[in-house]
């Protein structure tokens, strides 16, 4: 039913831009849960300067993120050329640049949302399951994360929802590049500075508003299911 | 083969426990005291959830803390299991998903029952493929005992275990509890402030007034001081009798309530009650509220009559007299 309404120009927008949100969900999972998790400890040192480097892409403008990461990781920089030479890695201009740029934006929204769900545990389940001679790595993996799942699955699905949209760190650090780099607002944008195209802009604007919704209802969705099993 | 708090001083919040004492790790302890005055947290100590403040812990000549030394054990690697007094059943899993966890981290070295065979003996085997919300408090507590059981700990530490059982309940997970002890020899540590339960199950006794562990030791010597009467509510004032006294029951002791008991002067006879002792009195104290405590030294060992001053009268009951206490079965 999609093909037999979407040209194959706008097929193939669409894939890269799931493309691209799907990776940068794989991305920046791992290393969400990780700040998440030592976000929600109690007090210990450093963790105010974490939690700035956390939620800094929520406040720092896109165009600054992708320029940032130009920096870091274009083919000039000393990582970037590295990467390049030792595995073939180009990160600008391709579509795993592309990621790497939504990653970084969604990032503060899935640590939020795990974050969330680890404060929300019950720690005296934890206290349960080490008198069971449970270690720390032993009580994450078997009481931690399989209690926050909800909040890690809704953290991922809003994270990729967020992801299809975004445009200024994408278009700085992997630029337009059709077929490659070209997600929805990328097309959009393009559609809507040349002459004529307004009609092709507003289909997009349509597709990207359903994919939108479709992700939130879809997070919400998992989220209520996902509770309701883990209710004692 | 002790267990052996010296010196241990905890904080929490602003409540502070001290003790010092030393149980033989056998048979079953009862940490006995009023709400509030420091029985759980003395057991999360044992099991390494309370970080020591001063003193040291030690476990079959193990040590599990000690600050001096800045040893210290932590909880998963002590072997000491811990059953919550709100059970604490893992959300996310079965009964039997609960159970497994338990069986999976258990030292392939100890030997314990295997899930389904203690599921049945606590009565639960019908449930273990359902997800624990759906669960009663009551079979919550047995789910939470029998995984404890199943990961077959050195010593097992139980808060309030009774809490949550009707009293028919309550008297079979009494004699679960003790057959339990015994088969598996595993030493226990249980928490109550019924007075019923501590004389039916203690070898041992730990009182506990104030955050300060006030008297340890045997239970018969410990449920006889003053300092033990004094934690109890006045209706509770009485004597242990240990279980042979009044023959066959499978318990360790019982408790006998001053007010239940009868006192005569000379022998009774055709009369209904079952059980008479004869002794002679080894104390009077008058109470607050105007009525006489009377103390009886028996065969069996100490008994105590509450009577009116008028009865003492009425009697001529004094220290050395020979009298007879009489109390009804069903008051045992």
């Amino acid at each position: 039913m999609v093909r037999a309404m979407l040209s194959a120009e706008e097929l193939q927008i669409l894939s890269t831009s799931l493309g691209v949100a799907g990776r940068a969900v794989l991305f920046s999972l791992p290393v969400a849960i990780a700040f998440a998790w030592a976000l929600s400890r109690p007090r210990f040192p450093g963790k105010a300067v974490l939690d700035t480097i956390a939620h800094l892409p929520l406040v720092l403008p896109p165009v600054l993120v992708g320029y940032l990461l130009l920096l870091g990781l274009g083919v000039q920089s000393p990582i970037g050329a590295w990467l390049k030479s030792s595995f073939g890695i180009q990160l600008a201009l391709t579509r795993e640049g592309a990621a790497v740029a939504t990653a970084v934006m969604a990032f503060p929204l899935m640590v939020r949302a795990i974050r969330l769900s680890f404060e929300a545990t019950e720690p005296g389940l934890f206290e349960a399951a080490s008198v069971l001679r449970a270690g720390p790595w032993d009580r994450f993996w078997s009481m931690t994360l399989p209690l926050a799942w909800p909040g890690v699955l809704a953290g991922a699905v809003t994270a990729f929802a967020a992801g299809l949209g975004e445009f200024g760190a994408v278009i700085t650090f992997a630029s337009n590049v059709e077929g490659e780099t070209q997600t929805l607002p990328l097309a959009i944008n393009a559609a809507l500075n040349s002459p004529g195209r307004d009609d092709e802009a507003f289909r997009l604007a349509s597709i990207s508003l359903v994919a939108a919704i479709v992700g939130l209802v879809l997070a919400e969705a998992l989220q209520r299911w996902a509770r309701r099993r883990l209710e004692a | 083969m002790t267990l052996s708090l010296r010196g241990v001083v905890v904080r929490k919040g602003g409540f502070t426990l001290s003790a010092d004492f030393e149980i033989p790790a056998e048979g079953v302890t009862v940490v006995f005291g009023p709400s509030g005055s420091g029985k759980s947290t003395l057991l999360s100590t044992i099991a390494g959830l309370c970080k020591l403040e001063a003193g040291r812990i030690e476990f079959k000549n193990r040590v599990l803390e000690n600050v001096a030394t800045r040893v210290r054990t932590p909880a998963h690697d002590r072997g000491i299991g811990l059953v919550f007094q709100d059970a604490r059943l893992f959300p996310h899993l079965t009964v039997k998903g609960n159970l497994e966890y338990a069986e999976r981290r258990r030292p392939a070295a100890r030997n314990a029952p295997i899930a389904v065979e203690i599921a049945r003996r606590l009565e639960f085997d019908h449930l273990l493929s359902r997800p624990v919300r759906n669960l009663s408090g009551g079979e919550r507590g047995r789910v939470a005992l029998a995984r404890a059981i199943v990961s077959a700990p050195e010593l097992l530490l139980l808060d309030e275990p009774f809490a949550a059982l009707d009293s028919r309940r309550r008297r079979d997970y009494l004699t679960l509890l003790r057959d339990l002890s015994r088969e598996q020899g595993v030493p226990m540590m249980v928490v109550t402030h019924h007075i019923d339960d501590a004389a039916e199950l203690a070898n041992h006794v730990v009182a506990v007034r104030g955050g300060q562990v006030v008297g340890h030791g045997a239970a018969a010597d410990v449920m006889a001081t003053a300092d033990f009467a004094s934690m109890l509510d006045r209706r509770d004032l009485g004597a242990r009798l240990p279980a042979s006294a009044i023959g066959g029951r499978n318990a360790e002791g019982v408790w006998v309530r001053a007010d239940s008991v009868l006192l005569a002067s000379e022998e009774p006879r055709g009369i209904s009650a079952r059980h008479i002792w004869k002794g002679a009195v080894a104390g009077i104290a008058h109470e607050p509220d105007g009525s006489v405590l009377v103390s009886l030294a028996t065969e069996a060992g100490y008994i105590s009559s509450r009577i009116t001053p008028e009865a003492l009268a009425d009697l001529r009951l004094e220290v050395g007299a020979t009298a007879w206490a009489v109390v009804k079965a069903h008051a045992l």
